[in-house]
């Protein structure tokens, strides 16, 4: 039998990430996250500097999916992030059809 | 384990050159696009074609793989890992059959040159029911030797990140874990819609009841309440249950709304009876 732990899942909006914890998450250098912030891709918050922002579920959600846009289709980052609006929009307006019994 | 063909889910020669694969990877994912594609299985392939190109688009991995199939074996045939297959690691993931031999290979990348590596972070989705976000939820995950049992907090959200520190992939050499990441996200339901936590449920209410007005029994996510239908409501219309939406995550916040959406059906005039009740209606009121 596989050894069993109980362990707590600890929301982003709890428990922020770092600059550099977000990076290591996406798998890309701290200086790509802080390229995206400074272009206005990436928010983050409550934070003095760059250096010191948090980022949240949202950030981090998005954050992977630009740095596979980029990765696998050597996607310039705006129209990466371009990308990543429509896919949010579509399973929004998606969400809604599903709602009216119309998907 | 079973052994899985990366190169014949990206429909791939193993002869392919990085370009090759890049282009068939790009065109697949394109097709298979979970929110563009009309194919039933999207989410699958997709998933099944980003494994593949994890391993086939990185040349290390790639070789490593190719080392270990050297055409032995084909897909779906049972896997037997060589004598000194992930020896001393532990964590990696069941569902990918690849995230062993990533152990394997750091592992011989690490003892040859003996740094220390923090370990890789594992990401997940995590599907749940909208009650287990309304009252907080264990569930079990698998990580190929390990079983953990993961303590949801209630009032997540869909999209939410939960963090489980140190429950990743195994550093090397000492080095610590990483951690592992699941979002969370609400398995179907045809009877709510949630937006942030905002709930959205139908509920369907007679024709004299809609005219007239009265109370109503209804179930919702957060028990059975009995909701006042104003006089002369239309279907649309929405009664808001104000804080009956997911519940706040901390005393800091604000717990959503629920929004009842009635609904007017008519019930069928199959009997002598409410065919008449129903000409009356014509004759009366018509419309």
């Amino acid at each position: 039998m596989p050894k069993e732990e109980i362990v707590e899942g600890v929301p982003l909006e709890h428990q922020a990430l770092t600059l550099h914890e977000l990076a290591r998450a996406c798998a890309v250098e701290p200086e790509w996250v802080v390229q995206h912030v400074q272009r206005g891709i990436l928010i983050g918050r409550e934070g003095a500097s760059i250096e010191t922002l948090q980022f949240t579920s949202v950030d981090l959600g998005r954050a992977r999916r630009l740095a596979q846009l980029e990765r696998d289709f050597d996607a310039d980052e705006d129209l990466a992030a371009l990308v990543v609006d429509l896919c949010d929009e579509v399973r929004r307006l998606k969400s809604r059809l599903r709602a009216a019994g119309m998907a | 384990m079973e052994y899985k063909d990366y190169y014949a889910t990206l429909g791939v020669a193993k002869t392919a050159s990085e370009d090759e694969i890049k282009k068939a990877y790009r065109k697949l994912v394109r097709k298979y696009h979970p929110d563009v594609s009309k194919e039933a299985d999207a989410d699958a392939r997709t998933k099944e074609l980003n494994e593949a190109y994890g391993v086939l688009g990185d040349p290390e991995k790639r070789a490593a793989y190719d080392s270990l199939g050297s055409g032995q074996y084909r897909a779906g045939q049972e896997f037997r890992p060589p004598p000194d297959w992930g020896a001393g690691f532990e964590g990696a993931s069941a569902e990918d059959f690849f995230a062993d031999l990533f152990a394997h290979v750091g592992g011989q990348r690490g003892g040859r040159q003996g740094f220390r590596m923090r370990g890789e972070d594992i990401h997940a989705v995590l599907e749940i029911g909208l009650l287990d976000a309304y009252n907080g939820a264990q569930r079990e995950i698998s990580l190929g030797r390990r079983n953990l049992k993961v303590n949801i907090p209630k009032g997540v959200t869909a999209g939410q990140q939960l963090r489980l520190a140190g429950q990743g992939q195994p550093g090397m050499n000492g080095a610590e874990a990483g951690d592992l990441f699941l979002e969370i996200a609400f398995q179907a339901d045809d009877r709510y819609r949630v937006e942030g936590r905002d709930v959205y449920q139908k509920v369907p209410i007679p024709p004299w009841l809609a005219a007239l007005g009265g109370e109503r029994e209804v179930t919702t996510p957060s028990g059975r309440v009995t909701v006042t239908v104003p006089p002369n409501s239309q279907g649309g219309r929405k009664l808001r249950l104000k804080g009956r939406g997911l519940p706040a995550a901390n005393s800091s916040g604000t717990a959503g709304d629920l929004y009842l959406t009635l609904e007017i059906f008519a019930p069928p005039a199959d009997t002598p009876e409410r065919r008449a009740l129903y000409e009356q209606m014509q004759r009366e009121i018509g419309g």
